[in-house]
């Protein structure tokens, strides 16, 4: 659905060309409106992903319980009025502990998406950039790294690391590291060689002054796209990590510690230790996809042009 | 094609060298002595002198280099050292439990592409249509769902609908290839879970644009039935993006492998690399992880040969490395 | 030679246990063994009992997963009566006597006695293995080279006689010996491997009733009889160990019959669903099993004794026996370091002035006043608020983990930030013999309850217990002179001033006792349970009924 406003400033059928501030309050309003009828699954996703936080956030004011103490009579409870979720092996609430959960998920998830894209986008756009023998050997480390099952990695690091919530951090941007620089180089590449580039080479710019201010900007978009999918994987990998025994450590509430422990022995006794929190995973890994599909859809040119 | 293969080659092996390399260097790297970790000896249970002389044993008191071009040179000749909490040579420990892994990789991907491919299929032929949608739905879920979510789900509905109980011993495909087939089945779907949704949603995408293109219908026009052009002509141009696809996540796969063992507890390359990280046994932990990212960079090597072979104008379009 | 009746039930346990484990409970004699019964010879034992044992050496171990594997395969100089916890009988030893001082002790080996490899037992096979337990080559880990660290010399007078000297006259030598993991193993074998550093960790070779045929870690451990057994054959064809490290998934392989027996089972829940199921045994005996809190002394600040009693004050154990106890059987308690209703135990006045301990049941203590005076102490002690420690616990079994976890979120009252590092068994143990940990919650589980064992594995500082690497000659010194004490009533009062002595330390801090639960189908005969984990599972007399 295009919208072609196309008018010429000054010509008799135009607004006036400066709009009012409450104008301008109201345009935006309406485009973000549109934006999300445009886009109701990245929407539902942004919605979700804000309701993790809030409750990540606020746990201490949500949660009903207080996720490391146990009910000594209250053990493996099944779903019910006072525990909404039900207990595990300790009597502890399984909803309290979702929603602390809920912040070393989003910790880890923001957090090592964040670094590794960072620092894989520095290493991605300077190999990319200079490119010769420099970019030949950062490509092949980049390739080696890549040859590691990411859980393989992550776990290695956090073992040698030990299991602090700063380390699994570490550890799970590590793999993300090599594949942020994938795309930043691919995307540098093809910036390299563009005109425009060659023109500030041409009246000067330092390479530093066109990278920050010429191939950064440009790399920004698809870096946010593959942010937000790693974002996911993060949380899963950090979840599959605590449930090894690998990661977060108890009495700590976290996604994927709740699900550990003998498969069969939960599933006979209480299954709905096993349920939640993979939904939670589930859910938040959903909604973040849905939201880099919608900033594709929205940050790819050919619809840019159709925004107020 | 000649001049492909070789550059791939190269490529290949360059990044062997470069796995071998990062193995190797956070093998000597990690905190803590190297010698006490490699022999699980104790302080205060080995004396310092002890200690010296295993050092030297081990060959830590060379340089670097020598000490690398030494360990290269053993792990050519597939000597991996001994693991310390088994006390079997780590070659023969891979050795035993490699047959579990490799037939729960292939028949993972087997139902990946046998379930994948016809659900696309028809998913396009039926587009629209409530099959259709369900279809989409559960595939945007089962993307989203962690891989061993999805096995302890699968666990949870065995367990409560079918009386399901873990086997007390895996049968080897050689001893009984049906019983093996049958305890390994479910392992493989969590495993193959991912691969099969993204495999689903690609046939699908794929199927749906090659549908509407003039050839097919001029296909029909002239006759040929519904099923031969949508086999014969549809399908041919899915088999290129799926294998590009599996390329892709092939590394991915192995993931999901290593999880999915645990919770199922097979004792396959992933539950012997999860226990041998976590109870520190090095040998066995730099020998298994050096084996499992050489055989990620050979399976990608293998996807790019078929890839060049199957499309020339991936051989051409090429960019150098 | 005293001996003291242990397991003397209360009416607490009784009603704990259930009624079928009354009887077996009680070491009451014909239960299972025999019975009028002629046994039928053959069939497969099958059995779980928890995850892949770390390794095959019983002089380096101290888990009942190598235990109860290797028990079929190695004897030891004496056994405990497979009726009575408190009485020996011979096994590799005919007899043995005393000198009238007391300081030699002599064993006569039986004639006859094959390995499994063929070679024929010698007294110097029995050298070789005392002086590797209490004098452990390097490499070789010992944890019970204290318990016999009263000898002074071992020597083959010929090639059926040892002759032990002691440094001082010990009445409970003879069971301290006979401690099921002080087995005998061959030094032709051990002694190569133990100088490549390897020890018996992947081998058995031993003169027991059952021999290895295979091992395939992750999915089964397999013995098969050994017809030359010294004792005759045993009944069963073979005996296969599965690891399930789950307990629901062990007890619902049970009640599927696709294995007989488990004969260790923690979670009270597990063993109440057990109980109701028809033709399967069930039972929970106490066992010489306790849980201490070990803080590693040479870690600061816990060498300060102000922080180890303010974490001591700092644990409610009624609470902890509450929560703890239907997950890991730690339901019992007692007064004291001795077992509960030891004749050496403590008056309730007497453990109520130790910092915490007046929170055990029935004690009357204040949680609340405990934990003000606990922090008073921190900040003594300059602990500042939300200090981090990290307690190391042992996953696969629940009277660690669960213990571990319950402890980290009591001393959060204290203002100490506690988490839980948990590893598997072979990667704990190797950090905590190297004393590579900050607190350890360790269910100590002994074989034997008198003083000797009790407090000589635990509360020296040469025992084979002291993880946390404590030093105090006065309280060795007071050990020594109690093990020699020859006057009954004076050795009594030496044994309570011992403990009295250590509690003030607050070097491992004493929380609950354990007991253990078990379980097989009745077609599984010849099998009792003792009150204590080890003894008695060589297996040896144990046969199907099917």
């Amino acid at each position: 659905m295009t919208e072609a406003t196309f008018q010429l400033p000054g010509s008799p059928a135009s607004p006036a060309l400066s709009p009012r501030p409450q104008e301008i309050r109201r345009t935006r309003l309406q485009s973000l409106w549109r934006l999300v009828r445009r886009q109701p699954l990245g929407a539902f996703g942004a919605v979700v992903l804000l309701i993790m936080f809030v409750a990540a956030i606020g746990a201490p004011y949500i949660a009903p319980y207080d996720p490391t103490v146990g009910d000594p009579s209250a053990l493996y409870q099944p779903p019910s009025a006072t525990y909404w979720l039900g207990t595990d092996a300790f009597g502890r609430d399984t909803l309290s502990r979702m929603i602390y959960g809920a912040r070393i998920s989003l910790a880890v998830g923001l957090g090592s998406s964040l670094i590794g894209v960072v620092i894989g986008a520095a290493v991605g756009i300077f190999a990319g950039y200079v490119g010769g023998w420099i970019d030949s050997i950062a490509q092949r480390i980049m390739d080696a790294l890549l040859a590691f099952p990411m859980l393989l990695l992550a776990m290695a690091m956090a073992t040698v690391l030990g299991s602090s919530l700063r380390n699994v951090i570490i550890a799970l941007a590590m793999p993300i590291i090599p594949r942020a620089a994938r795309i930043a180089r691919a995307s540098t590449l093809v910036l390299k060689d563009s005109a425009f580039i060659e023109a500030s080479r041409a009246i000067g710019c330092s390479d530093l002054r066109i990278i920050l201010r010429h191939i950064l900007p440009n790399t920004f978009a698809p870096l946010l796209v593959i942010a937000t999918a790693y974002l996911g994987l993060a949380i899963v990998q950090e979840a599959a990590l605590d449930y090894l025994g690998a990661g977060i450590q108890e009495p700590q509430a976290s996604w994927g510690l709740m699900m550990a422990g003998s498969a069969t022995s939960l599933a006979l006794v209480a299954p709905w230790i096993v349920i939640f929190p993979g939904l939670a995973i589930c859910l938040v890994v959903l909604a973040s996809n849905l939201l880099g599909d919608a900033i594709r859809d929205v940050l790819d040119p050919k619809l840019q042009r159709n925004l107020p | 094609m000649f001049e492909y293969v070789i550059q791939r080659l190269a490529t290949g092996f360059v990044t062997l060298f470069g796995v071998a390399v990062i193995v190797f260097l956070v093998m000597r790297v990690i905190p803590g002595d190297a010698a006490v970790m490699l022999t699980g000896a104790g302080n205060g249970v080995v004396s310092e002198s002890e200690l010296e002389q295993v050092r030297r044993n081990l060959g830590l008191d060379q340089p670097l280099l020598v000490q690398f071009a030494d360990w290269a040179g053993k792990v050519a000749v597939l000597d991996l050292g001994t693991s310390l909490r088994t006390g079997n040579p780590v070659i023969e420990d891979i050795a035993r439990r490699f047959p579990y892994t490799l037939q729960i990789v292939v028949m993972a991907m087997l139902i990946a592409v046998f379930l994948g491919v016809p659900a696309g299929v028809l998913s396009a032929r039926y587009a629209g249509a409530w099959g259709d949608r369900v279809l989409q739905a559960v595939t945007v879920i089962g993307l989203a769902a962690p891989s061993f979510w999805i096995g302890l789900l699968i666990i949870l509905g065995l367990v409560t609908f079918f009386q399901w109980s873990a086997p007390l011993f895996w049968e080897p495909f050689w001893v009984s290839p049906l019983k093996s087939i049958s305890q390994l089945f479910w392992p493989a779907l969590a495993v193959g879970m991912r691969q099969l949704a993204l495999i689903a949603r690609m046939t699908r995408s794929i199927m749906n644009e090659v549908l509407g293109e003039d050839y097919i219908r001029t296909a029909r026009a002239k006759g040929l039935s519904e099923r031969r052009v949508v086999f014969h002509h549809g399908l041919r141009n899915a088999l290129l993006p799926i294998v590009t696809l599996i390329g892709f996540e092939f590394a991915a796969l192995f993931g999901g492998l290593i999880i999915t063992e645990a919770v199922f507890s097979v004792p396959g390359l992933g539950q012997y690399v999860v226990a041998s990280i976590l109870n520190r046994d090095y040998p066995a932990a730099q020998g298994i992880v050096l084996i499992l990212a050489s055989i990620v960079v050979l399976g990608n090597l293998a996807i790019d040969l078929l890839y060049g072979f199957l499309d020339p104008r991936a051989r051409v379009s090429q960019a150098p490395a | 030679m005293k001996q003291f009746l242990w397991g003397t039930l209360n009416r607490r346990d009784v009603i704990k246990s259930g009624a079928g484990a009354l009887a077996a409970t009680v070491a009451v004699p014909g239960i299972g063994w025999g019975q009028g019964q002629t046994p039928k010879r053959g069939g497969i034992l099958r059995t779980s009992n928890g995850g892949d044992p770390p390794d095959f050496d019983l002089h380096q171990s101290a888990t009942y997963l190598t235990q109860f594997v290797c028990s079929p395969c190695y004897s030891t100089l004496l056994r405990i009566d497979p009726n009575d916890v408190n009485k020996l009988v011979p096994d590799l030893a005919e007899k043995y006597d005393v000198s009238a001082d007391g300081i030699t002790v002599t064993f006569h080996l039986r004639a006859n006695v094959p390995f499994h490899n063929g070679s024929m037992l010698t007294a110097d096979d029995v050298v070789f293995s005392l002086d590797r337990i209490r004098k452990p080559p390097t490499g070789i880990v010992s944890p019970r080279r204290g318990l016999l660290g009263n000898i002074k010399t071992v020597v083959a007078k010929d090639a059926r006689t040892v002759v032990v000297t002691l440094n001082q006259p010990q009445l409970d030598f003879p069971f301290l010996v006979s401690n099921p993991f002080n087995v005998i193993m061959p030094r032709a074998v051990a002694e190569p491997l133990d100088a490549k550093g390897q020890g018996m960790k992947r081998q058995i070779v031993g003169t027991g009733a059952f021999k290895l045929s295979q091992a395939v870690d992750g999915q089964i451990y397999e013995l098969e009889r050994f017809d030359k057994y010294f004792g005759g054959p045993a009944y069963l064809d073979k005996i296969q160990f599965f690891p399930i490290k789950g307990e629901v998934e062990r007890s619902a392989a049970l009640q599927g019959k696709r294995i007989d027996a488990s004969f260790f089972i923690a979670n009270e829940s597990v063993l109440a669903t057990l109980r109701k199921v028809p033709g399967v045994t069930s039972l929970r005996r106490p066992t010489p099993t306790f849980i201490n809190l070990i803080p590693n002394v040479n870690f600061k600040p816990l060498d300060d004794v102000r922080v180890r009693e303010a974490i001591s004050l700092g644990i409610d154990r009624t609470a902890f026996i509450k929560t703890v106890g239907p997950l890991a059987g730690a339901f019992y308690h007692s007064l004291g370091l001795m077992p509960l209703d030891s004749p050496y135990s403590l008056t309730a006045d007497q453990v109520k002035q130790f910092g915490g301990y007046d929170t055990l049941p029935e004690l009357g203590g204040s949680v609340e006043a405990n934990r003000k005076r606990a922090m008073e102490l921190l900040e003594q002690a300059g602990v500042p608020k939300g200090f981090k420690l990290v307690i190391l616990a042992r996953a696969d079994i629940p009277a660690f983990r669960d213990s571990s976890i319950n402890i980290s979120s009591q001393l959060k009252n204290i203002g100490l930030d506690v988490t839980v590092d948990s590893r598997d068994a072979g990667a704990f143990y190797a950090a905590e013999n190297k004393g590579d940990f900050q607190m350890v919650a360790h269910s100590v589980a002994l074989s034997g309850s008198l003083p000797d064992q009790i407090l000589g594995e635990g509360y020296t500082s040469y025992g084979g217990r002291n993880y946390g690497g404590w030093k105090d000659d006065s309280i060795d010194d007071l050990f020594r002179k109690q093990s020699a004490e020859p006057d009954a009533a004076k050795r009594t009062e030496m044994i309570k001033e011992f403990q009295l002595k250590f509690l003030k330390t607050y070097f491992q801090i004493n929380l609950a006792w354990v007991g253990y639960g078990a379980s097989h189908l009745n077609t599984v005969k010849g099998w009792n349970a003792l009150p204590d984990l080890y003894a008695n599972m060589q297996m040896d007399k144990v046969w199907l009924d099917s």
